[in-house]
């Protein structure tokens, strides 16, 4: 039973990361605040909508905060269900500074969910403006006694919500992949430099997986996106760049059943195989940096932008990414064993 | 130096041998302006978007029939008698500095005769020719050095495209965005940053050839 303890690690942690992954909640969150405009001096009803909030359990509090020094806070807060909420507002005569409208975010507090801050913004306008009046006003009320929620959550982010998830799954294969194919490469580089058989197998059999990885990251990638897209495949430059990348690979397979004689074939692959590594790096690394594009942490990042990845994500991400490698190599291995019994059998006829 | 004289000598092989074979490069000349002209009377008004596109697509083709034959019209006797002469890096680059001239001079005909054609659509001169300096650079590396995988198989022809094809996308992609700025298509201030991503593929892809190429050539 030879490494069997990498295999068990690499499924426990596969486990653990379905478990922590799909059943750790969604933070609580602001999905609509209605309405988005208001004047100041008006006495304004806000009805928010939220996700994954508790708002009838407990008193819940809310103000309209700019920055970190100026806030207002609402009169009264009614809860007509768990996620919709009512609140009332006399908005002051002026706004803190000078400008004719300015943006405000909506902070709500209660005892189960903490503090939640809406991502959408308030509108309010003021006809005539009297900054050191407004910023007096603003600064009377203060915000106390904030309640923080207890538990682990992933984070709320307005586009992608429960599609968060999909980083454990989709990125996380994506990483395993490219570290299958960097391992597939040193396995061609290693035969090129001793010209032995099992080099050319472990090399065969981590390309194969990676190809594996990179349909099911495409796979999970497209229903990602037919959810938050609106189409499972949109032209994107990450989607075009990882299916030409893909394509290269394939051509590994093509180019393998090419040849008759092992020996040859085993060279010239593991040729073929460092150069398509080659061109996999600026092929998904590097361009699609370049273009503008719709994926989450685009403008200059292939995933999620680091900031958007807090603690408790990470805590499942990269073990995500080792438990898929250490599968990948599991297959790998099988692979390659049933690859050296084909060619037993086939050399005793 | 010893690298760079075997070089020169085999570069002046190459065109000696382009020069006597004349049958090769009056091939690809006649498939350049046949396709021009296949292009020409099924469009017949061709718009600065689709030249752009017909282009480039017509510069691919022929860069791959250019080049397909790099290793395999010398018969196999001759090629070990060049391999126990020189190094097989002076004999890859040799070529790759070949196909490269000759990609630019095809493109610029191909450029000439869509001009005569149709019209000339571009307006950056300049940046045009830099474009069609890197696309001969780009496409000689990327096909001459599959060119030599693909010869090593019986069925190099079809294997050559299969494998080519999707290795120099990303090359060609940048081309187009940078020939269609050449042409006004979009105005992108930072192509710079384009252009020395070309030369950046250019160099690595150059350099895993050099590399490899040692590895290859042995039967």
């Amino acid at each position: 039973m030879k490494g069997i303890w990498w295999k068990t690690t690499g499924v426990l942690i596969l486990v653990y990361v379905f478990v922590a992954g799909l059943l750790t909640p969604i933070k609580p969150g602001i999905m609509a605040i209605n309405p988005s405009a208001a004047r100041a001096g008006q006495a304004l009803q806000i009805k928010v909508n939220g996700y994954n909030t508790h708002f009838q359990q407990g008193e819940n509090r809310a103000w309209l905060v700019q920055g970190a020094d100026f806030v207002w806070p609402a009169q009264s807060a009614v809860a007509t269900d768990e996620v919709n909420l009512q609140l009332d507002f006399t908005l002051p005569e002026f706004l803190p500074a000078d400008a004719l409208r300015q943006e405000f975010r909506l902070l709500i507090d209660n005892p189960t969910d903490g503090r939640i801050v809406s991502e959408q913004t308030l509108a309010i306008t003021q006809e005539t403006s009297n900054a050191t009046q407004g910023a007096a006003s603003w600064q009377a009320a203060t915000i106390s006694e904030l309640h923080t929620r207890r538990g682990m959550a992933f984070p709320h982010l307005a586009q992608l919500r429960e599609s968060i998830r999909n980083l454990y799954f989709h990125v996380s294969l994506w990483f395993a992949m490219t570290i299958l194919f960097i391992a597939a490469m040193v396995y061609s580089v290693r035969h090129l430099r001793h010209f032995r058989e099992h080099d050319d197998r472990m090399a065969k059999a981590l390309t194969t997986v990676g190809l594996l990885y990179g349909l099911l990251g495409l796979a999970t990638g497209a229903i990602w996106a037919k959810n938050t897209w609106g189409d499972y495949w949109s032209w994107d430059p990450k989607q075009n760049m990882t299916a030409i990348a893909l394509l290269i690979y394939a051509a590994y397979f093509v180019l393998r059943s090419a040849f008759e004689d092992p020996e040859k074939k085993a060279r010239i692959a593991a040729v073929y195989n460092i150069f398509a590594f080659a061109t996999l790096i600026p092929l998904t690394y590097v361009l699609p940096r370049m273009a503008e594009s719709l994926h989450p942490g685009a403008e200059g990042n292939p995933g999620l932008a680091s900031a958007d990845l807090d603690s408790t994500m990470r805590m499942v991400f990269y073990p995500a990414i080792i438990g898929w490698t250490l599968l990948g190599l599991w297959m790998a291995q099988l692979s390659y064993r049933a690859d050296r019994l084909r060619d037993r059998l086939l050399n005793d006829f | 130096m010893n690298l760079l004289r075997e070089t020169a000598v085999l570069l002046r092989k190459e065109a000696l041998l382009e020069w006597r074979m004349n049958y090769a490069i009056s091939g690809i000349l006649l498939y350049v302006f046949s396709t021009v002209f296949i292009v020409y009377v099924a469009f017949a008004q061709i718009q600065p978007q689709a030249w752009n596109t017909l282009f480039w697509i017509i510069i691919l083709f022929t860069s791959v029939n250019a080049i397909v034959k790099s290793f395999v019209q010398e018969n196999s006797a001759r090629q070990l008698y060049y391999y126990s002469l020189m190094h097989p890096i002076a004999i890859l680059l040799s070529k790759i500095i070949y196909n490269t001239l000759l990609l630019i001079f095809l493109s610029v005909l191909c450029w000439a005769a869509l001009s005569f054609v149709s019209n000339n659509p571009v307006q950056d001169t300049g940046q045009f020719v830099l474009a069609i300096l890197l696309a001969g650079l780009g496409f000689s590396i990327t096909f001459t050095f599959i060119a030599a995988i693909a010869a090593k198989a019986d069925n190099s022809a079809t294997l050559m495209a299969i494998l080519a094809f999707p290795l120099v996308i990303p090359i060609l992609l940048t081309l187009i965005k940078l020939s269609a700025n050449a042409l006004r298509l979009l105005n992108d201030t930072g192509i710079l940053q384009d252009v020395w991503m070309l030369v950046g593929i250019d160099l690595l892809l150059l350099a895993v050839a050099l590399v490899l190429y040692p590895f290859l050539w042995k039967d």
